[in-house]
């Protein structure tokens, strides 16, 4: 029995550094924006582009999960992760309607 | 923008995330009713809130663990499925369920994790030998070990009961979406009971799991307008910076006297969540 069969260390290594990064990228953003708007500059905007970033962190990293194992031709767990994918583009959608429907 | 009421959500962000993070809890289940109780927040705008800063912690924290391999990915993509698709059903039911019925089920969550905090207590791992070995955690090649530093050797371990494991991690998807909240009241026994993974990979993978989970919730609050920047940002910074600071914490508390204050403290908001649902208000807005 090989017993690195569940583990996948360059992947692990990739979602590590891009999750690392993107939450110190999107805090720093979301912080610039905080402190901008405290001097009066309207900057709501900045934080708001921060919050996308850190949402999109996630998404992203099952993106990457998904193209690494479809090159590595892991087609089962390609397919799941697509799976999970296509979950929160439906949520978002779902949401996209439920606005439409509250402002309609 | 109201800058005493911007400090005062980094503050209570800050400090429920450093003291949840030294007990493992995530910190929705403070901030949430701290937000709504004290904060006068609107329910929903809560959740959003606490739905983004669950997804900074998740993320801002997975780099350790994922270079230590404790973190098993196909464990937590599998499961995505089920709490994605918990997370999408909540979505939906937020818009047909209403407030007070929001109010008692984060009291019973609540409880349930007071309890859990007093009652946890864990099942040895079934090792390599005695356990079954056509199921679908072998099939999707689930099982894998994790580098043990106390022991300084590799600590192999099988993966259990996937169907039920899936339909516990259904309901965690469900309600974190619901409610804000990393939803560990249902993780705990999906991933202990059910699974049988070992702590360390346990805590890591659920961890990891969660940023996608509330990130699918997420998105749909972000297109409906919940996520009111003056509240998330502040909850956000304060939830990062307090997750760093718990990692320090939790070398110089007793371990024992911060669960007492916690299981006191989870009781203590539970019976305000109970009040609210009744529709009883007593307590001061700081804003």
């Amino acid at each position: 029995m090989n017993d690195d069969r569940a583990r996948h260390p360059e992947l692990e290594h990739l979602i590590a550094q891009v999750l690392d990064r993107g939450t110190w990228l999107a805090s720093g953003i979301i912080t610039v924006g905080l402190l901008s708007s405290l001097v009066g500059w309207p900057s709501m905007g900045i934080v708001i582009g921060g919050i996308a970033l850190l949402i999109a962190l996630p998404v992203i990293r099952v993106l990457l999960m998904l193209i690494v194992f479809v090159r590595e031709r892991d087609h089962y767990f390609g397919a799941i992760a697509l799976l999970v994918l296509t979950i929160i583009v439906l949520s978002a959608l779902l949401g996209v309607h439920m606005a439409g429907r509250m402002s309609g | 923008m109201n800058l005493g009421f911007s400090v005062w959500l980094f503050a209570v962000s800050m400090g429920a995330s450093a003291l949840g993070g030294t007990l493992g809890m995530a910190s929705g289940i403070f901030i949430v009713p701290i937000l709504i109780m004290f904060g006068g927040v609107a329910i929903h705008t809560a959740v959003a809130a606490s739905m983004v800063s669950v997804i900074a912690c998740s993320c801002g924290s997975a780099a350790p663990f994922l270079r230590g391999s404790l973190t098993n990915i196909r464990v937590a993509i599998v499961l995505e499925t089920a709490t994605t698709l918990g997370a999408l059903t909540g979505v939906f039911l937020t818009g047909v369920v209403p407030v007070p019925f929001l109010y008692f089920l984060f009291a019973v969550v609540l409880l349930v994790s007071a309890w859990q905090m007093v009652a946890r207590q864990r099942e040895p791992p079934i090792t390599s030998e005695n356990a079954p070995m056509r199921d679908w955690a072998t099939s999707l090649r689930l099982h894998s070990s994790y580098p043990d530093g106390a022991l300084g050797r590799d600590v192999s371990y099988l993966v259990q009961r996937v169907p039920l494991g899936l339909a516990l991690m259904y309901g965690a998807g469900l309600i974190s979406a619901l409610l804000g909240i990393g939803s560990g009241v249902l993780k705990i026994p999906a991933m202990d009971t059910a699974l049988r993974l070992p702590i360390k990979v346990s805590s890591a993978t659920s961890n990891f799991m969660i940023g996608v989970t509330a990130a699918a919730s997420g998105v749909a609050y972000f297109a409906l307008g919940d996520i009111n920047p003056h509240i998330a940002g502040p909850v956000a910074i304060g939830s990062v910076v307090g997750a760093l600071l718990g990692a320090r914490f939790l070398m110089v508390m007793s371990g024992e006297k911060l669960r007492l204050f916690f299981v006191a403290v989870l009781i203590a908001l539970a019976g305000q969540m109970l009040l609210s649902a009744f529709g009883v208000h007593w307590i001061g807005h700081v804003a």
